[in-house]
């Protein structure tokens, strides 16, 4: 199983949700596949749980989907307690478990030994987690969650190799203000304060 | 940190219109952690590193939250990558609470290193801080250090000293 069949399996379901993709070729191949504002692309290894946990929670009725990888997870696997603890029901937390640092030219992380994030998950406190080595199983898996209104890590196993897409053109400021453009007009809130005008202001 | 202290930096959050807080406690923010968990108006999430609250603090705001993370000084200088990457390369503020151990009057000399640090990592990261130590400064330095923090979108600080902690 490859990340991006797996990705390419379930985009064509995604309508509004929101997504936030780890670091490395996982955030070009979802941009492929679905181009949108409610994209965003975190230019950091180890905190996309932790973007889309404080994502969830502050948007408890938008279903918020991390595509998180096993070398940013290990940073953070902290977050897990937290998300646990946090409960955040509109939230699906994918790991795509390739056992190496891909983009750092593939050496293992602690995965392609004894470390397994399944249990690790399940023994944060997490209680719906759901293991997928086929790609059947992934998208039954992940449709589930996305369905469902309860908080999922899914874990999937996946081999090494990116899929065959051009490189984004992602700047971390553009996604930023588009991404909020984005809340804001679906949201009908204000996030970005604007400069006072002193135009019509007595001189 | 004495309880009326707590209280006044949780009222004063509410009035700078903070609603969200991570924290990572320590024994001098001890009071304040838990009246951050009293109060409903404020959603409170207490992490397991702080680098982790920045996180959770840059993706509230992208979902319309104003954030604010609570922690020690030894937790800021563990927060810079995450600071740096998640909040002042995309351009998304974070108001940061920030207990400062190792400072004037520390007895503990374990402290002393990361005390004097402080100050050089804000500075080197341009990060806007300001220095609180009396009651009456809690008030307006919350309040003008969150308005910057907003029309910048950049993180702000406020090292809150001895004293403050007391």
């Amino acid at each position: 199983m490859k990340r991006y069949d797996c990705l390419r399996a379930i985009a064509p379901h995604f309508g509004d949700e929101l997504v936030v993709t780890n670091l490395g070729a996982v955030r070009h191949e979802w941009q492929a596949l679905r181009p949108h504002h409610g994209n965003y692309h975190l230019q950091n290894l180890g905190l996309t749980s932790s973007m889309a946990l404080g994502l969830a929670l502050a948007l408890p009725h938008r279903k918020v989907v991390a595509f998180d990888g096993d070398g940013s997870l290990l940073l953070n696997l902290g977050s897990l307690a937290t998300i646990a603890n946090q409960h955040p029901k509109n939230l699906v937390h994918v790991v795509f478990d390739n056992e190496c640092y891909e983009s750092s030219r593939g050496a293992p992380t602690a995965t392609a030994g004894q470390a397994d994030l399944a249990a690790i998950a399940r023994g944060c406190g997490i209680a719906n987690v759901l293991a997928a080595r086929t790609l059947d199983e992934f998208e039954k898996g992940f449709m589930r969650a996305f369905r469902s209104d309860d908080l999922y890590f899914i874990h999937a196993k996946v081999e090494e190799g990116a899929g065959d897409v051009p490189a984004a053109a992602l700047d971390s400021q553009e996604n930023k203000y588009l991404f909020v453009r984005y809340i804001e007009k679906s949201e009908n809130i204000k996030i970005l304060t604007s400069t006072l005008s002193r135009a019509g202001a007595t001189r | 940190m004495q309880r009326e202290v707590a209280a006044e930096i949780v009222d004063s959050l509410k009035e700078a219109g903070v609603d969200f807080v991570a924290t990572l406690t320590e024994a001098n923010l001890h009071d304040l952690v838990i009246a951050l968990g009293e109060d409903s108006s404020i959603h409170h999430v207490p992490v397991t590193r702080e680098e982790e609250g920045i996180g959770i603090c840059a993706g509230a705001y992208l979902g319309g939250k104003r954030p604010a993370m609570v922690m020690m000084n030894a937790g800021f200088l563990l927060s810079t990558n995450a600071l740096a990457t998640v909040c002042i390369h995309p351009g998304i503020p974070v108001l940061m609470l920030i207990g400062h151990s190792g400072g004037v009057g520390e007895e503990n000399a374990g402290h002393a290193t990361v005390g004097a640090l402080t100050e050089p990592v804000l500075q080197a990261m341009h990060i806007v801080y300001e220095k609180v130590g009396r009651f009456e400064e809690i008030r307006p330095t919350i309040r003008d250090s969150q308005v910057l923090a907003r029309s910048s979108r950049r993180p702000t600080a406020i090292v809150l000293n001895k004293q403050a902690l007391r």
